[in-house]
This record gives structure tokens, sequence and C-alpha cells, in this order.
């Protein structure tokens, strides 16, 4: 473990901006229609409590990180088996996250632009911060992430004047089948995705912030999608907002006057930006941890490279992602997001009691 | 169109792969490193040659969907 660490303040900007990621285009939980601000409550809640999970497993094995702890309580080989497949998640997770750039800014900004040019200019800047290390993840979080709520304060406050404020209603057409399957959407994206932060607590200053920093953060964002929500629903009516591909986008074309496009695309940079680098850099860690090497920048670069091509083989267009992300990706992600974490907290929980009962045993 | 911008990427990496070769020298890197850079370097080569020439190989998300659906989750 290096001497790089990171505030409580900087860890809570990066992960907000981790959950803001690709949510900041593609609005959450939009399965539920009219009742999503209820998915959004529950998933939030639920997601608040995964998130505590890997606290909870940071907390019990302090200064390790997500392949040490699965080598020390897995036993080495089957840690490294179940660390190399942590590490296709994390260079999988940023690859979608490229192509949800890509896409976007290609669809909407750029159109004439070819998205690969896009995805490459991108990557190359993210990995030249990831080089970096933490702490420089950490202060450019602390520094950009702030302007996610604000943008989405000002475009939301912008519109108040063009909404129906009662288009969420009637509540629960469609029973709580719809609501519980889209809460359990957005555990699984955004929330399970903080797994990757199971490679960063270890280089946080106070460990005993790391609940509260999890846990503020988990509400900001669902409290932040909560409002998203509610101004795009007003604005665009249940119907709409259910067969548009980028709802903000729509959103802010309807802005009297000028045209904030901009102002969500930059949201997309800094929240694409964090996730994109803390994915390339758990995998990065995670790979040079698994076969020893002493600084995982040498690789940096070989890791992005392969999550830009990735980004670009994985999928032909862009409605095959998103049919790939709606009805693969949540059962995709178990293992990854609940089964591997619940295993490991089990087992720190039971490694962690058990030289205490021994030596009452031997007292 | 892709195959003309997959030469971009081809290129970038090309690119890439000069810089590190000559730190990774200067700095005498243990082999482990070079194996996985270019085990790293040389899948995205290989994959971006072939996206190149019109012919792409299965995507891993069609096995991951393929492994999903196998288990019966799916329909």
């Amino acid at each position: 473990m290096g001497k790089a660490r990171i505030s409580g303040f900087q860890l809570y900007m990066l992960l907000t901006g981790f959950l803001f990621g690709s949510t900041v285009i593609l609005a959450p939980a939009l399965g539920a229609k009219n009742d999503a601000w209820i998915a959004i409550i529950i998933g939030g809640t639920c997601g608040a409590l995964l998130m505590l999970v890997y606290a909870g497993i940071a907390l019990l094995n302090p200064s390790k990180t997500l392949v040490e702890i699965l080598r020390e309580k897995m036993g080495k080989v089957l840690g490294n088996i179940v660390g190399v497949l942590y590490i296709w998640f994390f260079i999988h997770l940023a690859s979608l996250v490229l192509r949800d750039f890509g896409e976007f800014i290609c669809t909407v900004t750029f159109p004439e632009t070819p998205m690969t040019v896009l995805i490459v200019i991108f990557a190359l800047g993210v990995i030249y911060g990831v080089n970096g290390g933490v702490e420089v993840m950490g202060r450019l979080s602390e520094l950009l992430v702030p302007v996610i709520p604000a943008f989405v304060l000002i475009i939301s406050v912008s519109l108040i004047t063009t909404n129906d404020l009662t288009a969420f209603l009637p509540v629960l057409e469609n029973g709580m089948g719809p609501v519980l399957n889209a809460a359990y959407n957005y555990v699984t994206f955004p929330f399970g995705e903080t797994v990757a932060f199971l490679m960063l607590f270890p280089y946080l200053n106070m460990k005993e912030k790391l609940k509260k920093i999890v846990l503020v953060s988990a509400v900001t964002m669902t409290i932040i999608n909560i409002i998203i929500f509610f101004r795009d629903i007003s604005v665009l009516g249940s119907d709409l907002m259910s067969r548009a591909t980028f709802v903000p986008h729509l959103t802010s074309l309807l802005f009297p006057g000028i045209n904030v496009d901009p102002l969500l695309d930059i949201n997309l940079m800094i929240g694409g930006g964090a996730k994109i680098g803390v994915c390339i850099y758990a995998a990065s860690k995670a790979v040079s941890q698994v076969a020893g090497i002493d600084d995982y920048t040498r690789i940096t670069r070989a890791v992005g490279a392969f999550c830009i091509v990735l980004s670009i083989w994985d999928f032909d267009n862009i409605l095959g992602l998103f049919s790939w992300t709606e009805k693969i990706w949540p059962y995709y992600v178990i293992p990854f997001q609940i089964i591997f974490p619940l295993v490991l907290l089990i087992l720190s929980i039971v490694k962690r009691n058990r030289p205490s009962e021994e030596s009452a045993e031997d007292g | 169109m892709v195959n003309s911008i997959m030469l971009i990427i081809l290129t970038a990496i090309v690119i890439l792969i000069l810089y590190d070769m000559r730190m990774f020298i200067r700095n005498k890197e243990p082999a482990r490193v070079y194996a996985l850079y270019f085990f790293f370097m040389g899948s995205s080569l290989a994959v971006s040659l072939l996206l190149a020439a019109g012919k792409r190989p299965v995507a891993p998300s069609r096995i991951i969907e393929a492994i999903v659906k196998m288990i019966g989750i799916v329909e």
C-alpha cells in the first residue's frame, strides 16, 4: 500500500460523481414509468444498504484492497480466480460507460464526428488522470463534481414555467411489480457498481467516516435523481419519457431561448469521467496485484486501450447496447455486486471473531 | 466507416506501445509487466484489426447473454 491518501470529502465527491456516471443522460428506473419516483426511493434505500455492505467489508479489512481481501479470505488460488473475474467486470463496466458517452455525444452534440474518435480522445484524458493516482482523482472530483448538481438545478429551475405537476399521477397504476423490478435495476445500476470502490476505500485517511460518506453519497444521489425524475416527467409526460432515448437531453431542449444542452454534456464528461476513471484504476490496480507488479501505472494505458476497443466491439448499435443493459445486465452483475461481497462480508466477520474465541478458550 | 475509424484506434495503440516500450526498457521492467502489457495491447490490436477488416468477432456481451440464457434466468 502506497502513501497516497484521499480525504473524506474527496471520496464523497468521487463516489457521487461515480454514481451520477451515465445516469446523467439515461434516466434510471424508467421501467416503472410514472411510478419511477417510488422505484428510486426503494432502490436508493436498498442501494445504500448494499454500499454499506461494501463499506463493512472495507472496515473489517482495513488497508486491504478487494484483491487482497479475496486472496486472504478465499485462499490464493480461488481469490486470484475471483480477482480476475472482477478485473473483467471493471473493464467491461468502463467500456459500457465509454460507449454510453460516445453514443450520446455522437448522437446529440457532434453528429458529424465519428464515435470512435470521441471515445479515444475522452479515454486518453481519463487514463492520464488515472495515471496521476488516487489523490489526483480525488482532487479532480473535489473540483468538478459539485458542478453536476448545480447544472441539474439550473436546468430544473429554468423549466419551472413549462410543466404539469400532476404528470406523475395516478400512483401505482400498474401495481408494485414494475416498481420493484425498476427498483432492482436501480440498485444494480448505479449503486452496485460501487463495488469498484473496494479498490479505493483503503486510501481514505479517516476510516471511521467511511459508512457516513457512503450513506450521504447514496442519499445525495437518490434525492437528485428524484428531482431529475419530477423535472423530466412534469415537462415531458410519462408517455414521451418512456419512449425517449436520452430523456434529460430532451428536457434540456425545452429551455426557452438558448440551448442548455452543453450543460448536460459537461455533467456527462464529469460523471462519466469519474466512473470510467475509477473502473480503469480498479482494473489496473487489480491486475497489478494479481500479477504481483509494484506499479499499476505500467499497465493503465494497456487496460485503457482494451476498454476503448471493447466499447466499440461489444455492440453493433445503441439499440443493442440499451437492450442488453436492460435485459441482461441486472442478472449478469448478481455475482459481482451481491454474492461475492456478501460471501466476503460473512468470511470477514467469521475470521474476525475466530481469534477472540480461541483466546477465550485458552483463557 | 467503421473500418477507416478502427485504423485511428490502431494508430493510437501503436503510438502508445512505442511510448511505453521506451519507458519499460529505460526502467528495466520485469518480464511479467511485458507479458501483461502485450496481453492487453495484443488483444486490442487483434480485435481492432478484425473490426477494421469488417470481420467482427463474437462480442463478449453476446457470450454473457448466452450464458445467462443457458442458466435460465432470462428467456
